[in-house]
This record gives structure tokens, C-alpha cells and sequence, in this order.
């Protein structure tokens, strides 16, 4: 049939968005390791990379600066991106709303509360654990608080797209008064602290940060790309979709719990990174158009190469390097807006 | 098939919307469900497909309750044409139409359903929009679409919100001459809201006409559409005359009718500029 072919071909094209974003990956994965205090180019990073997987080290220093200090923080830049990107498609789609993403959940403000308590308060809330991780813990606990309070008010009363929206603002400010409300009454030393983690920061990522996050957000985007037929569904309304066999409301509340799992997994050891998982799934749709199916892998590419590449930029930027959060705002936002206008003839964004 | 209906009620908290609606309605055939504003139209539909549960009564499909149909289950036998089209992010028309397939589908159906899609693209004539922009079409191509993604569930009744409603004369004439084509090739048990009483007198095969809530009368166009029926449920004089064996309704409004009311000359008019 050839209507079908037209269609496999269209969607074969779009792949190629997905692939060449995966290409620049690569290829930007290793410039990120040639930036940085000790002078290395594009091709030593390459030739230590080979040297560290045959295990013929002939630089153990340079080895130590690329493999185990700038590697791991161009692989969480891709995963932060990724989940942030992906999961501002997946809530954009099934709220119908272009607004929508994992900041707007308020998941990225209770993260920073979460950490804003424990830096104030120090190890003393969980002696067994370090203050790294005793700041980790709190928030991710934190950042799941707005879904826990969609959960339990789904038990009491019917939770649509716009009630959904409306509690994750409301929970955003409660959560932002709370940190002015310690940044105040902190000391400098403290305050600094709260500070870098609002901006967001991937400067202080190990290898040992990288398995938990990786994890959690490997499983709720494979669940969320299986569930890609029902997030489709969601964009025709909530009526339509109850009439096409999809359940709306568990279906939000469903693909929220996973969206907010690996956001908090992912933010709880960055703080807060904006902009990525707004406009992230927008610029995807420029390019691929709406379908799920697509769109959450091209927004999870987008995402991961966007943030790798702000990281870049951030770390050459100012005396010490500026906060990665900082960076993918102000290149950002003329980018998306530039493509807008450049591509305004595209409707997969309407 | 068949759809039964046993005394249903509904109401948004203290407001009764529907009140003891009771219906025996089997085969292939178009409904067409008429009536005033507020008065229940889209609530009754709504109620069969459980978009709404009925605070009192039954509805049953072919002997088996809704209420204990699973969703998918249901979706399979009960298409859905909402009022309107939600094109927040629209998709192309062939992934619009296959959301239509997700109660069938599985992970290896794909080929399978873009056949179905194609093929229903086809029977509607708009083969050539495939891979179009739902937003880039006209209000009869949204209607079509619309249709092509509830007939693409293959379902054993399709409900229609007021499919018609923002379409010129000839689209509402080919809109509801294919539904009511479909319904018999299909075997389908077609349920549409109309406002236009004219349209759905000439195709529809039974007419429901519900007032206040209720059905006030039910049957043939014949039965329904009468001068009578018309003034008690819509407060309209009217005159029904006969066209091709069916009703035709002409309205009257005796306050501007008794009175000439010319027709504005010269200055008043206004003329194409040549």
C-alpha cells in the first residue's frame, strides 16, 4: 500500500533527528573531556579513552583527569537531560499543556527544600550517613512530596490535567517560601551552599554518583516508552480517551509517580536545572512532531546533548566555571526562540 | 446488536439532568437524538459509554451491563465522535485516526492497524490528507477524521456529539448521508446529537426527541417531527411539510411574519464593487 510507505518513510526520517542527536553525543562526550584546567585536545582525550579500555595507561594523570573526573560528569550531564527532557514530554502530553514539566510538579523545588534542610541541619538528622548523601536522601524524599499529595488527594476527589497544575504551582511556592525562609535565617557559609544547589551544579558528579540515578530512570523510561500508546491516546482529551479504552485518571497519576521518580533521582544530585525539561520536548517536536513513540526518545537525545553541551560551556565560563542551571537558561531560551521563528511553518507545536 | 437502556437518571449534584430514560434500540440503524439546549443530549451519550455513571438505572449492551465491561473492553464495541477535536499538540491525521486502534492494538499490530486506518481513510475520501497536520484542515475535514478514528475501534454502536455542528450545508448532508451508509454496511448502530431537526429527519431511520430531561417522543421522523412536538419541546411554530417521504420543518415566527419587512434599497445595500 502505498499510502503506508508514505508513512514508514516519514517515520524513518524522523528517526534520523534521533540518531544524529545520539551522533553529537558521542562526538560532544569527548570534547566535554578535553575542557578543563589540565590542556588536553579532542584527540588525546580519544587516544586516553582507548588506552584506558586496552589498559595500556601511559598517562596515569591525564587518565585520572578524564576517565574518573570529567568523564562521569559528561555522562550524568546526558542522563540529567535525558530524564529532564523525557519527562517534560511525558507530562506536557498527557496534561495537554505546553507549560507543563517536571519544574512546574514542583518535583525540582522539593528536591531543593530537601537539600536546603539538610545543609542547615547538617548530618545530624541521619548520623549514619554523610552529609552528601544525608542531603541526597532528603531530596529525593522531598521531590516525591508533590506526587505523594497528588496521590492522596486522587483518593478524595477526581484529579484532572488543570487540578493537577494547579497543585504542583501551589506546592512550588510553598516550597520556595520555606527555602527564602532558611536562606535567611542561614549563615554565609550555609547560604552558599543553598545557593549553588539552587542554580544547579554537575561539577561535584563521581562515578559512585551515576548507578542509582541511572538506574531509576532506565526503568521508568522504559516504562513510560511502553506506555507510549496510551500517552498518545491522553492528547485527545480525557472524554475521548475514556472512550478509546484509556483510563484517564489513573493514567496521569501512573505516568506522574514515574516521571517524578526518576526526576528526583536524577535532581536530588544536581539541584535544580531548569529549562531543559520545558522547552527540551519542544524543540524535539520540531523536528518529530508529537507522536510519542518519537517524541519521548528525541526528547530524551535533545535533552541529554543540550545539557552536555551547556555543561561545556559552563565550565569554560568565568574564573571557576559557572553553574550548569545558569548556562542552559541563557543559551537556551534564544535557541528555542530563534528555531520558533526560523521553523514557524512546522504545526507539531500548535 | 443491541442497546438497552432501563431507567436511567442523572444529575450534577442537586440538578437532575436525566430523568427515567428507558430505551429498546437494536440493529443497524442511525438514531438521531434532538432537543433543546441543557436538555441531556450529551449527558445520555455520555452515560452509555460511562464517560458519566447514571446515579440510577441500567445500560446494557447486547445483555451485558457496561458497568461490567473492562474500558478496553468497552472501547472495542462503543466508538466515540466528541463535539470537538483537542489539537493542543495535533498529531497527522494517520496517527489522530490510529489513536482509534488502541483498544485492539498490540505491540505487533502496527501493520495491521495503519491498513485499517488507510482503508477508513479511503471510505471516507480523504485518502489524501493522510499525512497531513490535524490542524492544518478545514472543520468538515476535522469531522471526518473524527469519524475515521471512531470507526477505526470497529465498534458495534457509535456515539456522535452533534458531528455536524460546524459544517456548511453540503458537508452536513455528506456527513450524515455516510453515517447513515455506514450504519448499514458496517452493521452499526449509529447514535447522533443533531440541532439541525431538518438533516436529521432526512437520514435518520429513528429519532429521539427529549425534553426537560426526558424522552418526550420517540419513533419514526414521521412520529417525531410534528408541528405539535416542535412548539411543546422548542416554544416554535412551525409547519411540517412532506420531501421525498420524509418531514420537513419550516419555522414560523408569527411576531415577524405578520409584519412586511422590506428589503433595504439603495444607500442601504450593499453591492459587489465591480
Amino acid at each position: 500500500m502505498e499510502g503506508k510507505q508514505e508513512y514508514y518513510k516519514a517515520v524513518r526520517k524522523k528517526w534520523m533527528f534521533i540518531l544524529i542527536c545520539v551522533l553529537l553525543i558521542v562526538v560532544a562526550l569527548v570534547f566535554s573531556l578535553s575542557i578543563g584546567m589540565y590542556d588536553l585536545d579532542f584527540f588525546d582525550c580519544y587516544r586516553i579513552l582507548i588506552e584506558h579500555i586496552t589498559g595500556n595507561i601511559t598517562d596515569p594523570y591525564a587518565d585520572d583527569i578524564v576517565v574518573f573526573t570529567r568523564l562521569p560528569i559528561g555522562v550524568f550531564a546526558i542522563i540529567v537531560g535525558a530524564v529532564l527532557a523525557m519527562g517534560g514530554a511525558v507530562m506536557q502530553s498527557i496534561l495537554r499543556n505546553p507549560l507543563a514539566d517536571p519544574y512546574t510538579m514542583g518535583v525540582s523545588s522539593g528536591a531543593l527544600l530537601g537539600a536546603s534542610i539538610a545543609i542547615v541541619l547538617g548530618n545530624g538528622i541521619m548520623p549514619f550517613f554523610n552529609d552528601s548523601w544525608v542531603k541526597i536522601i532528603m531530596a529525593f524524599g522531598f521531590s516525591l512530596i508533590p506526587v505523594a499529595v497528588i496521590l492522596m488527594f486522587s483518593i478524595k476527589r477526581r484529579v484532572t490535567a488543570t487540578k493537577i497544575i494547579l497543585i504542583g504551582i501551589a506546592m512550588m511556592y510553598i516550597f520556595s517560601a520555606i527555602v527564602q525562609l532558611l536562606m535567611i535565617t542561614a549563615s554565609e557559609e550555609t547560604l552558599a551552599e543553598i545557593y549553588s544547589w539552587r542554580v544547579g551544579t554537575l561539577a561535584l558528579t563521581t562515578w559512585d554518583t551515576i548507578p542509582i540515578p541511572l538506574g531509576i530512570s532506565l526503568v521508568c523510561g522504559i516504562i513510560l516508552l511502553y506506555h507510549h500508546r496510551r500517552i498518545n491516546v491522553m492528547m485527545a482529551g480525557s472524554r475521548s480517551a475514556h472512550s478509546m479504552g484509556v483510563d484517564p485518571d489513573r493514567t496521569i497519576l501512573v505516568e506522574i509517580t514515574l516521571v517524578s521518580l526518576m526526576t528526583a533521582a536524577t535532581v536530588c544530585f544536581t539541584g535544580t536545572i531548569g529549562f531543559v525539561g520545558l522547552v527540551g520536548p519542544h524543540v524535539a517536536r520540531l523536528f518529530v512532531g508529537s507522536e510519542s513513540k518519537l517524541l519521548l526518545p528525541a526528547s530524551a537525545a535533545f535533552g541529554g546533548l543540550f545539557l552536555l553541551l551547556a555543561n561545556c560551556i559552563a565550565r569554560v565560563s568565568g574564573e571557576y566555571g559557572l553553574p550548569v542551571g545558569v548556562i542552559s537558561a541563557i543559551i537556551g531560551c534564544p535557541l528555542f526562540i530563534f528555531i520558533l521563528i526560523k521553523m514557524r511553518r512546522k504545526s507539531a507545536w500548535n | 446488536m443491541r442497546l438497552v437502556i432501563d431507567g436511567i437518571e442523572f444529575g450534577y449534584s442537586s440538578t437532575p439532568v436525566l430523568k427515567d430514560i428507558t430505551l429498546d434500540a437494536n440493529g443497524p440503524q442511525l438514531l438521531s437524538i434532538i432537543g433543546p439546549n441543557g436538555v441531556g443530549k450529551s449527558t445520555l451519550i455520555h452515560c452509555i459509554n460511562r464517560i458519566l455513571s447514571p446515579n440510577k438505572g441500567t445500560v446494557m449492551i447486547d445483555g451485558d451491563m457496561v458497568n461490567d465491561i473492562s474500558l478496553k473492553d468497552l472501547a472495542k464495541r462503543v466508538g466515540y465522535v466528541p463535539y470537538s477535536a483537542n489539537d493542543t499538540f495535533p498529531l497527522s491525521v494517520v496517527d489522530t485516526v490510529l489513536m482509534g486502534r488502541h483498544p485492539h492494538a498490540t505491540y505487533k499490530s502496527l501493520d495491521k492497524d495503519l491498513d485499517i486506518v488507510y482503508d477508513t481513510l479511503k471510505l471516507l475520501d480523504i485518502e489524501d490528507l493522510a499525512m497531513r497536520n490535524f490542524d492544518e484542515l478545514s472543520a468538515g475535514q476535522h469531522q471526518k477524521v473524527m469519524l475515521a478514528r471512531g470507526l477505526v475501534q470497529e465498534p458495534e454502536i457509535l456515539l456522535l456529539d452533534e458531528p455536524t455542528s460546524n459544517l456548511d450545508i453540503k458537508h452536513q448532508m455528506e456527513v450524515t448521508r455516510i453515517l447513515r451508509e455506514l450504519s448499514q454496511e458496517k452493521n452499526i448502530l449509529i447514535i447522533m446529537i443533531s440541532h439541525d431537526l431538518n438533516i436529521a429527519a432526512k437520514y435518520a431511520d429513528t429519532m429521539i426527541m427529549l425534553h426537560g430531561g426526558s424522552i418526550f417522543a420517540i419513533g419514526t421522523p414521521q412520529e417525531v417531527i410534528t408541528k405539535e412536538n416542535i412548539k411543546a419541546v422548542y416554544d416554535v411554530e412551525s409547519e411540517v411539510i412532506e420531501s421525498c417521504g420524509r418531514p420537513h420543518l419550516i419555522m414560523l415566527d408569527n411576531d415577524f411574519d405578520n409584519i412586511d419587512h422590506p428589503l433595504p434599497e439603495g444607500t442601504y445595500a450593499v453591492r459587489e464593487k465591480k
